[in-house]
C-alpha cells in the first residue's frame, strides 16, 4: 500500500536506506553495494561522512549479527505498568509521542511473546486530539481509555480536552511521563498542579510498585462517582528500572455504593402502591444501568422518560414504556439520575470536587451551585427529595425488593398497565414524527442543503446498523432527536461538555476506536469550525481503520458567533454588512474532502445538490462499513 | 435598565406593528416596489441568511409563511426598524435592528422583494420517499 520512495523495495534498496537513515555512509560504500543504492544516498550527506567500518559494511549486507549486548534490564518497570492496563481491560492508549514516557510506549510496542496488542498504540497528531478520542470512547462504552501525555507540554496541549472530559464526568486515564533530567521546561515537581482543578485525581508515585497501585486507583478513582479523568505522572525513572521480583497486584474493581436495603423496600412499596408510577431516568452512569433500569420498569409496569436524545447511557427511546405512557398524573415518580417530585436518587457530579481539587481558586463558573455547564441561566430548581448516590448500584435492590413484595394481582394489573403503555407511547410517537416531518421537510430540494436533509437521508441507511451519533448535533440543528430512535446506551454522546469548540472530530475518532471491534459504526455530523482546531483525527482514523463516517456540516463559518456579530452589528446600528470579518470561512473555501484525502481519506464533495446526497451517503455508508472511515463535504444552510 | 426599558417600548412597537398587520393580513398582500435580485444580494450581504437560511427557511421562516409582518412593504419597514437598538449585555441572535442609516428605505424595499419572491419549498410528505421510509420504519415494533 505504501508509495513511500523511502520505503525499501528491494534488498539493496533496503541498505541504502539504512545508510540514509543512520547518516553515517560515504559514496564509496554505497558505491560499492549497488548503484541504486547509491541513487537513495543523496551526496550532501555522503560528503559530510566518513567511511563505515568494516563490521558495518559486514553488517549492512547481513554477512553479521549486530552485536548483541546482554540487557542490564529484562523486566523494565514499564512492562509491569502495562500488564497493569491490560488487566484492567484498558483497550486504547492515545498518545502523541514523547520521550517522557519512552518506557512505556516501547512497552506497548513490544512487551510480551508474541508483542502486545492490548492496549493498543493509538496515534494521536494532537494532546487535545488524544484526549477527546478518550472521552468518546468513554462516554460510548462508560469505562476508562488511557491517554498519555508528554510532561508539561502535553498537559498544556491537553487542557482543554481534560476540562470538557471533567465536565461530562468521563472517566478516563492520564499518564503522564516526567523526566526531570532531559529538558527542563518539560518537567515541574508538582506536574498534575496544571489540570488539577480539572481532574478527579492524581498520583505521582515514587516507587514502582506505588506506580502499579497507583494507575489500578487511578482506574477505580475514574469510575466511581463523581467519575471523571484522573492523572498518574510517571518518572522516567520507574518506567525505565530493572522490576526484578515486584509482582502486578491482583486488580480488586471498584466498588460502587447503592441505597440500602431499608430505603429499597421503602421504594418498592411505593412503587407498588403508585397506580400510575413513573420512572424518569436520566444518564447512567454504565450500560448495566441502562439495563437494569429497563429490568425495572418492566417490571413495575412504569412509564419512563430518557435522556436518550441529549446523551449516553439513556433509557432507550423506543422502548414500549418509554414515553409519557397512557396517563400523564403520575401518583409516584421515581427519578434515576433525574429529577423527581417524590424522590431521587442521583450520583454526585464533578462540581462536588470543587472544595478538594480546585486548590488554585479558580473556581469554574459551570461548577457553582445549580450552573449548567453548557446553556445559561440557572437549574430548575428541585423539588423532591434527592439521595447521593449512583442509581444504578442502587436497582438492583429495588428490584429485588419489588419481586419479593408483588403479589399475583399486581402482577396481573401491571401487566395491563404495560400494554396501555406501549399503546400510548407508540401512539405519541408516530404523531411526534408526523409532526417533525412537517417541519423537517422545508427547504427538502433547496441549495445549499438543509440539515434536516441530512439526517433525514441517512437515517434510513443506518436503522437497521448498529450506529452511534457521536458529534455535538445542537450547530446542525439535532433533526436526529425527533426522526431516529436512540435505543442504545450509545446511540447520541451528547455535548462538548463545556461548549469548547474542536472536541467534534477527536471525541468521534474515539468512538469511532469503541466501535471498531463491536461491528458498530460512528457517524460524525461535523460542523466545520470545530473541524479546524485539531483535523488530525483524521489521519488517526485511517491509519487505525476506524468506522467513522464523516458528514460536514459546511456553512462556511462559526456561524453562531456570525449570528451574535450580526445582532452586536444590528443594535448599534452600524451595519450589518461587515458581520462576516472574523466569523466565516471565505476567501479560500476550505475544500474537505481534498483535505481529508490528504490525510488519506476516502472522501468526495462539496456536495451542494441534495438530490445528490443520499447516494453519497450510501457510498460512505457501505465503506465505514466496510472498517474505513469516509468523509462527504456537503455545503449546508447554516442551521 | 434603560436597555430593559428601550427592549419594552421596541416589543410594545412591534406588537403594535403586528396588530396593525394582523388587519392587513386579512386583504391580499400589497404591491411590491423594490428590485427582488438586488434584495437577494442584500439579503446576502446583510447577513439576513443567517437565521432566516439562504431561501427563507431557517431559525424563523420568512418563506411563503403568510405572516403579518410581511403583508405590506410599509408593515416590514416598521418592523425593520423597529427593534431593540441597546445591545443586551449576553449575546443574543435575535432579530437585529435596522436604521435607516445601516439600511436604506430602497435597500428595505428590495429586501421585501425578495422575501415575497422567494419560492416555497414544502414538498408532499408523500412525495418523499425517505420520509415514507422512516414513517413505515416507526411502525415497526421494538426491538431491544
Ligand atoms: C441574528 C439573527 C437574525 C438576523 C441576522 C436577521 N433576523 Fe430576522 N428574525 C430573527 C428572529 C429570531 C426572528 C423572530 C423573532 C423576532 O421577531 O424577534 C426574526 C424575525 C424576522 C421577521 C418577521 C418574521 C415573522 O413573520 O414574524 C422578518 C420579516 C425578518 N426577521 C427579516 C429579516 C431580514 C430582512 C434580515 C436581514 C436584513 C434579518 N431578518 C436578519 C433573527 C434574525
Ligand atoms: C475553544 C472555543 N473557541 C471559541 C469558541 C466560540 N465559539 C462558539 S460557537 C463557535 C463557532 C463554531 O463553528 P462551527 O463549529 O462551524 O459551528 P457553526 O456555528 O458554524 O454551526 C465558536 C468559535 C468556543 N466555544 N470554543
Ligand atoms: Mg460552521
Amino acid at each position: 500500500m505504501s508509495t513511500d520512495k523511502f520505503a525499501p523495495q528491494t534488498e539493496a534498496a533496503k541498505i541504502g536506506r539504512r545508510h540514509f537513515l543512520k547518516g553515517t555512509a560515504a559514496g564509496a560504500a554505497a558505491l560499492a553495494v549497488t548503484p541504486a543504492a547509491q541513487a537513495q544516498n543523496p551526496s550532501a550527506f555522503a560528503a559530510s561522512y566518513s567511511a563505515p567500518s568494516y563490521q558495518q559494511i559486514q553488517r549492512d549486507t547481513g554477512l553479521l549479527e549486530a552485536p548483541n549486548p546482554e540487557r542490564s534490564v529484562v523486566r523494565p518497570g514499564s512492562d509491569l505498568m502495562v500488564q497493569v492496563l491490560k488487566d484492567m481491560g484498558v483497550e486504547f492508549v492515545a498518545s502523541n509521542n514523547g520521550s517522557s514516557f519512552e518506557g512505556i510506549q516501547e512497552s506497548i510496542a513490544n512487551y510480551g511473546a508474541p508483542p502486545n496488542q492490548m492496549p493498543e498504540y493509538i496515534t494521536a497528531l494532537h494532546e487535545e486530539s488524544s484526549v477527546d478520542m478518550a472521552n468518546g470512547y468513554g462516554k460510548a462504552e462508560g469505562r476508562p481509555m488511557a491517554a498519555m501525555l508528554h510532561g508539561t507540554i502535553g498537559i498544556q496541549h491537553a487542557s482543554m480536552a481534560i476540562y470538557q472530559a471533567f465536565y461530562s464526568g468521563t472517566p478516563m486515564i492520564l499518564i503522564v511521563g516526567r523526566d526531570d533530567g532531559f529538558i527542563q521546561a518539560h518537567t515541574a515537581n508538582d506536574m498534575a498542579a496544571l489540570c488539577r482543578s480539572f481532574t478527579k485525581w492524581d498520583a505521582q508515585p515514587k516507587t514502582l510498585p506505588e506506580c502499579l497501585e497507583a494507575l489500578q486507583e487511578a482506574y477505580r478513582q475514574a469510575v466511581t462517582p463523581p467519575t471523571g479523568p484522573t492523572v498518574v505522572v510517571i518518572d522516567m525513572e520507574l518506567q525505565k528500572e530493572e522490576a526484578r521480583d515486584v509482582v502486578v497486584p491482583p486488580f480488586r474493581p471498584a466498588v460502587i455504593e447503592g441505597i440500602d436495603v431499608a430505603t429499597a423496600r421503602d421504594i418498592a412499596q411505593q412503587l407498588l402502591a403508585a397506580n400510575n408510577p413513573r420512572l424518569a431516568t436520566g444518564a447512567f452512569r454504565t450500560p448495566e444501568g441502562v439495563a437494569a433500569a429497563v429490568e425495572l420498569a418492566e417490571l413495575i409496569g412504569a412509564s419512563a422518560s430518557t435522556s436518550a436524545t441529549q446523551g449516553p447511557m439513556g433509557f432507550p427511546q423506543r422502548h414500549p414504556l418509554c414515553g409519557p405512557g397512557a396517563d400523564t398524573a403520575y401518583d409516584y415518580v421515581l427519578g434515576l439520575e433525574a429529577n423527581s417530585p417524590q424522590l431521587s436518587l442521583q450520583r454526585p457530579s464533578v462540581a462536588a470536587l470543587t472544595a478538594t481539587r480546585d486548590t488554585a481558586g479558580i473556581g469554574f463558573g459551570g461548577l457553582r451551585a445549580n450552573a449548567p455547564a453548557e446553556g445559561r441561566g440557572a437549574a430548575r430548581p428541585q423539588q423532591g427529595t434527592t439521595l447521593s448516590i449512583d442509581a444504578q448500584a442502587s436497582i438492583p435492590a429495588i428490584i429485588g425488593e419489588v419481586s419479593r413484595l408483588m403479589t399475583p394481582e399486581q402482577r396481573r394489573l401491571i401487566d395491563e398497565r404495560k400494554a396501555r403503555h406501549a399503546q400510548a407511547n407508540q401512539e405519541a410517537r408516530m404523531s411526534a414524527l408526523r409532526d417533525a416531518i412537517e417541519d423537517k421537510k422545508k427547504g427538502w430540494d433547496l441549495s445549499p442543503v438543509s440539515t434536516a436533509r441530512i439526517y433525514a437521508e441517512l437515517w434510513p441507511l443506518i436503522m437497521n446498523e448498529d450506529w452511534c451519533l457521536a458529534s455535538p448535533s445542537s450547530f446542525s440543528s439535532s433533526h436526529h432527536m425527533q426522526l431516529w430512535d436512540h435505543n442504545k446506551p450509545y446511540s447520541y454522546l451528547g455535548g462538548q461538555g463545556a461548549g469548547g469548540m474542536g472536541y467534534g472530530l477527536g471525541a468521534c475518532t474515539g468512538a469511532a476506536l469503541a466501535a471498531r471491534a463491536r461491528g458498530r459504526i460512528v457517524i460524525n455530523v461535523q460542523t466545520d469550525g470545530d473541524f479546524n482546531y485539531a483535523p488530525g483525527s483524521v489521519w488517526t482514523a485511517v491509519h487505525h481503520q476506524l468506522p467513522m463516517l464523516t458528514v460536514m456540516h459546511n456553512n462556511r463559518a462559526w456561524h453562531q458567533e456570525f449570528m451574535f456579530i450580526q445582532y452586536m452589528a444590528g443594535v448599534r446600528g452600524r451595519g450589518t454588512d461587515r458581520g462576516n470579518i472574523g466569523t466565516t470561512l471565505r476567501d479560500p473555501f476550505i475544500n474537505y474532502a481534498k483535505l481529508a484525502e490528504g490525510y488519506g481519506m476516502k472522501a468526495e464533495g462539496p456536495i451542494d445538490d441534495p438530490t445528490q446526497l443520499a447516494a453519497a451517503l450510501q457510498r460512505g455508508i457501505d465503506t465505514v462499513k466496510g472498517g474505513e472511515p469516509y468523509l462527504i463535504d456537503v455545503l449546508t444552510q447554516p442551521r | 435598565m434603560r436597555a430593559i426599558m428601550n427592549k419594552i417600548s421596541k416589543t410594545i412597537l412591534s406588537l403594535t406593528l403586528t396588530s396593525a398587520a394582523a388587519t392587513l393580513a386579512a386583504q391580499e398582500p400589497s404591491a411590491v416596489n423594490g428590485d427582488a435580485s438586488a434584495g437577494a444580494q442584500t439579503y446576502y450581504v446583510y447577513g439576513c441568511y443567517g437565521c432566516h437560511g439562504y431561501s427563507g427557511y431557517g431559525r424563523k421562516d420568512l418563506n411563503n409563511t403568510g405572516s403579518a409582518i410581511l403583508a405590506s412593504e410599509d408593515v416590514f419597514r416598521a418592523f425593520m426598524r423597529g427593534r431593540a437598538d441597546v445591545a443586551p449585555l449576553l449575546p443574543v441572535t435575535d432579530m437585529p435592528n435596522y436604521p435607516a442609516n445601516s439600511l436604506s428605505d430602497a435597500q428595505v424595499s428590495d429586501l421585501y422583494a425578495y422575501i415575497r419572491s422567494m419560492p416555497k419549498d414544502v414538498p408532499e410528505t408523500g412525495d418523499i420517499e425517505t420520509f415514507q421510509k422512516i414513517l413505515q420504519a416507526a411502525e415497526r415494533p421494538y426491538q431491544p
